[in-house]
C-alpha cells in the first residue's frame, strides 16, 4: 500500500476512533498495511509489522486457529527479547535463544513461517492476547492460576528457581534473607513466591520464603541483574531461573547463588484462552513437543544453550 | 554641501557602530562555540577515563539502534501531519458559533491536554481491546501522539486565525466572497504562516516524546536501546548511543526549522 494509502487509512481509523463507533474492528479494512522500514530487511522484526499479518488473524466468524495459521502460513509466536539465555535480540535485529530455537522448530514442523512478537513478559503470562499473537513460546511457567487464562502443552523444559545475593550483602544462605528484599520481574512466579500465592500447576509444593522477605518488582528479571551490576543496592536478593542467574554470574554480576533451588518450574508453550478457537491447535502444538522430547531435539537445545546441561526432564 | 559632509561622516560612522557590533557578535559566537567544544570534550574524556567508552559495543549495536530512528522518525511524521488535519478542524471547531462544533473541539482540547500522553498510549493498547477494538501497536502510537498534539496545535490555530487581521476578512466579504472562501482562501493561508514555525517546534518536541512508544513494544530508538543495553549489560553505552541520536535529530531538524521560521518571518516586514 503507498504512503498516502497507509495515511488514508490512518486518518480514517482516528475519525472512526475519535467518534467511538468501532466495533470489533479488529484489522485494519483495506487489506495490509506496508511494514514500516525498520522493519523490511526480511527480518520477521517487531509488533508493528502485525498488521501485514491481519488477514490471517481469525475474526468473530469461529474459524479454527490452526487452520487459519495454515492458511496464512505464518505463525505468530510472541517473545520476550530480555531474557538471556531464552531469548535475546541481535545485532542484525533478529533474536537467538533456546526459546527462539523450539519456536522456529515448532515452525519448522507446522510447516509455516515463524513470526515474532516483542511483548514484555507481563502482558503474555494474563491472557487476553486480543490476537495479536497467536502463541507464546516464552518460559511460562503452568501455573493454577495462569490455567484460568492461558491454555498449555506438556511442558518442554524445566527450570529450578535459585535465589541469589548481591555480594554487597554478604549473604550466603536463604535464612540471612529473612526481611530482605528480592528484586523480581514483574508477574513472575517468584514474586507469586514470594507473596505466598504460588501454586505450580503439576502440584508440587515449593519451599517457605524466607520469613518477612519482601519482593520489588523491575518490569523484567534481566533488569535486576541489570540494576545490580550498575551499583544499585536497594535489594539484597535476586530470584529469577537459575538459568538467567548464571547468566548473570556468567556476566560478572556481583551475586552468588544462595542455598538450593526454591522450586523446580515446568515451562510450556501456551495459548490464550480469551482469543480464538485453540483446541486444535494446543492439541498439534502438545503433540510436536512431545516428538520433539521423544527425537532429542529438545535435549539438544538445551545442552546448546545450558552449558551441556539437559532441563527437558522433570526434575525432583 | 554642508548638509552632504554631515550625513557622509554620519553614514561612515553608522557604518563603523555596524561593523563594530557585528565583530563583537561574531566574537561573542566564537566564545559560545569553545565553551561548547570544551564542554562535550570534558564529557567524552570523563566517559574515557571511566572506562564507559566501548567503540566496540557501538559498532556492534549502534546500526540497529539507529535503524530504529527510522520507525521513530516515521511516526513522527506521520502523527505531526496528522495531529495538523486535526487541529485545523479543531481550531474551527472552537472557532465556531455553533455549538455542537464548539462543545465537541473544545471537549477534545480539554479531555486530551488533561491526560498525560502515556496514559492515552496505553488506553489505546491495552484498555481499547476491552472494547472490542484492536489497533496495532504502531498505529496505536501514530494515534496516541496525533491526538495528543493535535489538542496543542489546536489552540496554536486558533491564535494563528484570530491573528489575521481583521481588515483582511472584512476586506474579503466587500468583495462579496462566500464565509467559507473568505476562510479558505484569505485566512487560513495567512495563519498557515503564522503557525509554521510553531508546528516545527512541535514536531521537535514529538521526536522525543515518540520514545514513549517503547512502552508498547513498537520496536523505535529507545526499545531497540534498552534491549541491546540489558542483554550485554552496558546500558550505559546503549542509553548514550540512544540521547545522542535524539540530540543529534533535533539539532537537524531545529536547524531546518529555523530557516522555515526565517522565511516565514520575511514577510512580516
Amino acid at each position: 500500500m503507498s504512503q498516502r494509502g497507509r495515511l488514508a487509512f490512518l486518518f480514517s481509523t482516528l475519525l472512526v476512533a475519535g467518534a467511538c463507533s468501532g466495533q470489533g474492528a479488529t484489522t485494519p479494512p483495506t487489506g495490509p498495511a506496508s511494514i514500516p522500514p525498520a522493519a523490511s530487511d526480511g527480518v520477521p522484526s517487531g509488533s508493528d509489522a502485525a498488521p501485514s499479518n491481519g488477514a490471517a488473524s481469525p475474526g468473530a466468524d469461529g474459524d479454527d486457529l490452526l487452520a487459519a495459521i495454515q492458511e496464512a502460513g505464518v505463525i505468530r509466536i510472541s517473545t520476550d527479547p530480555n531474557y538471556a539465555p531464552q531469548s535475546v535480540i541481535r545485532p542484525d535485529g533478529t533474536y537467538e535463544g533456546f526459546d527462539i530455537d523450539v519456536a522456529n522448530e515448532i515452525g519448522e514442523r507446522l510447516g509455516v513461517e515463524v513470526q515474532f512478537e516483542t511483548p514484555d513478559f507481563d502482558l503474555v503470562q494474563g491472557g487476553g492476547w486480543n490476537g495479536r499473537w497467536d502463541v507464546s513460546v516464552g518460559s511460562v511457567t503452568i501455573t493454577e492460576d495462569r490455567k484460568s487464562v492461558l491454555g498449555f502443552t506438556q511442558p518442554y523444559y524445566y527450570t529450578p528457581a535459585q535465589m541469589a545475593a548481591t555480594e554487597a550483602s554478604g549473604f550466603t544462605t536463604l535464612e540471612e534473607l529473612a526481611g530482605a528484599t528480592i528484586c523480581v520481574g514483574e508477574a513472575t512466579t517468584y514474586l507469586d513466591w514470594l507473596e505466598g500465592t504460588l501454586t505450580l500447576g503439576d502440584g508440587s509444593v515449593p519451599v517457605d520464603p524466607p520469613e518477612g522477605a519482601v519482593g520489588t518488582t523491575l518490569p523484567t528479571d534481566a533488569n535486576c541483574a541489570e540494576a545490580i551490576a550498575a551499583g544499585r543496592t536497594e535489594f539484597q536478593g535476586f530470584l529469577s531461573s537459575s538459568t538467567t542467574v548464571q547468566q548473570a554470574i556468567d556476566s560478572d554480576v556481583p551475586l552468588v547463588t544462595v542455598g538450593d533451588p526454591v522450586f523446580f518450574e515446568p515451562l510450556a508453550v501456551a495459548v490464550d484462552l480469551s482469543g480464538p478457537s485453540h483446541e486444535a491447535l494446543l492439541a498439534e502444538l502438545d503433540r510436536i513437543i512431545g516428538e520433539m522430547h521423544a527425537d532429542g531435539t529438545l535435549t539438544g537445545f538445551s545442552e546448546e544453550w545450558y552449558d551441556g546441561l539437559d532441563l527437558t526432564k522433570a526434575t525432583e | 554641501m554642508t548638509s552632504e559632509g554631515i550625513s557622509g561622516r554620519d553614514d561612515r560612522i553608522v557604518q563603523r557602530v555596524q561593523a563594530a557590533e557585528r565583530a563583537a557578535l561574531k566574537w561573542f559566537r566564537i566564545k559560545v562555540a569553545l565553551v561548547w567544544i570544551g564542554l562535550v570534550a570534558t564529557l567524552v574524556l570523563v566517559l574515557y577515563l571511566a572506562d564507559e567508552i566501548d567503540l566496540e559495543w557501538t559498532a556492534t549495536w549502534g546500526p540497529l539502534i539507529l535503524d530504529g530512528a527510522r520507525t521513530t522518525i516515521l511516526l513522527t511524521v506521520i502523527s505531526i501531519v496528522l495531529a495538523v488535519m486535526l487541529a485545523v478542524l479543531g481550531a474551527l471547531g472552537r472557532l465556531s458559533s455553533n455549538p455542537v462544533a464548539y462543545g465537541v473541539a473544545s471537549l477534545y482540547v480539554s479531555l486530551v491536554r488533561g491526560t498525560p500522553l502515556l496514559v492515552q498510549i496505553s488506553f489505546l493498547y491495552l484498555a481499547l481491546p476491552q472494547l472490542g477494538v484492536v489497533i496495532p501497536a504502531f498505529e496505536s502510537g501514530v494515534i496516541a501522539l496525533s491526538f495528543n498534539y493535535g489538542a496543542y496545535l489546536t489552540e496554536i490555530f486558533r491564535a494563528g486565525i484570530q491573528a489575521v487581521p481583521a481588515g483582511q476578512r472584512e476586506a474579503a466579504q466587500a468583495l462579496g466572497m462566500h464565509e467559507r472562501h473568505v476562510m479558505r482562501r484569505i485566512v487560513l493561508p495567512q495563519a498557515v504562516r503564522i503557525v509554521i514555525p510553531a508546528i516545527g517546534n512541535d514536531f521537535i518536541a514529538m521526536i522525543k516524546d515518540s520514545a514513549l512508544v517503547s512502552t508498547i513494544a513498537v520496536q523505535e530508538l529507545l526499545w531497540r536501546a534498552e534491549r541491546a543495553g540489558r542483554q550485554s549489560l552496558n546500558s550505559l553505552q546503549a542509553l548514550l548511543v540512544a540521547a545522542l541520536v535524539y540530540w543529534v535529530l533535533t539539532i537537524i531538524f531545529s536547524f531546518f526549522q529555523e530557516r522555515l521560521e526565517r522565511r516565514m518571518a520575511r514577510g512580516d516586514r
